[in-house]
């Protein structure tokens, strides 16, 4: 996240759950500090997210120009997210490949992989690496892949 | 298992250690059942690659507003390289300098210099 460039748009990158912004402890001060006023990108992400569950946290990337006007780009959630809920486990483990917190099967790994594949930063990668990388993750969380 | 125990009682009075022992493969027949179904199951559709049946649920998948629940499909419906995820990747060998060699030099290096840095610490 830069800092403050005077000549240079700012990003900022958040974690929203979908169509409850506007809390004031993280979106409040990430953003008013840059000089964004809250409600308006709150109504237009509540807007944009209106199709997504809510409650379902979404990475967003806020570009504010110099003049303070934003804009951004709202991502699929975590894949940690949907493989916890998949699993239906609340927490990752503290020790991955030591301790088992669940099972997940290829068939899993595969519908999470295809979520993922709408992103606009891995539309360049075979569903396959995609794969590969979500089985990644979810080793990196205690959970057990089988086919 | 609560209906085997008068009888084992009564076979372990009567008879010798071996059949004892004939005994002992008996009464895991209980646990045993349920695994040799699933044995046989998997025996005769050998061609089963997913542990998942078709037709589960996948939880938690269908995060977009009234979107129905993500359904397992059969194992032929999904790509074949997705049954190759979990083996060890194999590089086809492209002789010497190839990335094959590469990748096999590179895992030996990291793993000696694991090796020794664990030697170290000993």
């Amino acid at each position: 996240m830069s800092k403050a460039l005077k000549a240079k748009d700012q990003l900022v990158r958040i974690l929203v759950p979908a169509g409850k912004a506007a809390p004031t402890p993280p979106v409040g001060p990430a953003l008013g500090a840059r000089g964004v006023k809250s409600m308006d990108f709150c109504k237009e992400f509540n807007a944009r997210t209106a199709h997504i569950e809510p409650g379902v946290p979404t990475p967003t990337l806020i570009t504010v120009e110099p003049d303070r006007t934003f804009s951004f780009i709202t991502k699929t959630p975590p894949t940690t997210y949907l493989l916890k809920k998949t699993a239906g486990i609340e927490k990752g483990t503290g020790r991955p490949g030591h301790e088992v917190t669940g099972t997940i099967s290829l068939k899993h790994a595969y519908e999470v992989a295809k979520i993922k594949a709408k992103d606009a930063h891995l539309k360049h990668l075979k569903l396959e690496s995609i794969a590969s990388t979500v089985i990644g993750t979810a080793r990196s969380l205690g959970l057990q892949v089988v086919p | 298992m609560s209906f085997l125990t008068p009888a084992r009682s009564s076979i372990r009075q009567a008879f010798s250690p071996c059949l004892a022992r004939r005994y002992a493969a008996k009464s895991s027949n209980p646990e045993r059942i349920p695994n040799i179904s699933t044995k046989d199951t998997s025996a005769t559709e050998e061609k089963t690659l997913s542990s998942c049946p078709p037709g589960t649920i996948l939880e938690g998948l269908n995060y977009l507003k009234g979107q129905p629940p993500v359904i397992a499909l059969p194992d032929e419906e999904y790509p074949s390289w997705l049954w190759d995820l979990l083996k060890p990747k194999v590089y086809e060998d492209d002789g010497p300098g190839g990335k094959a060699e590469k990748k096999r030099l590179r895992k030996e290096n990291q793993q000696r210099i694991k090796d020794q840095n664990f030697m170290k610490t000993q």
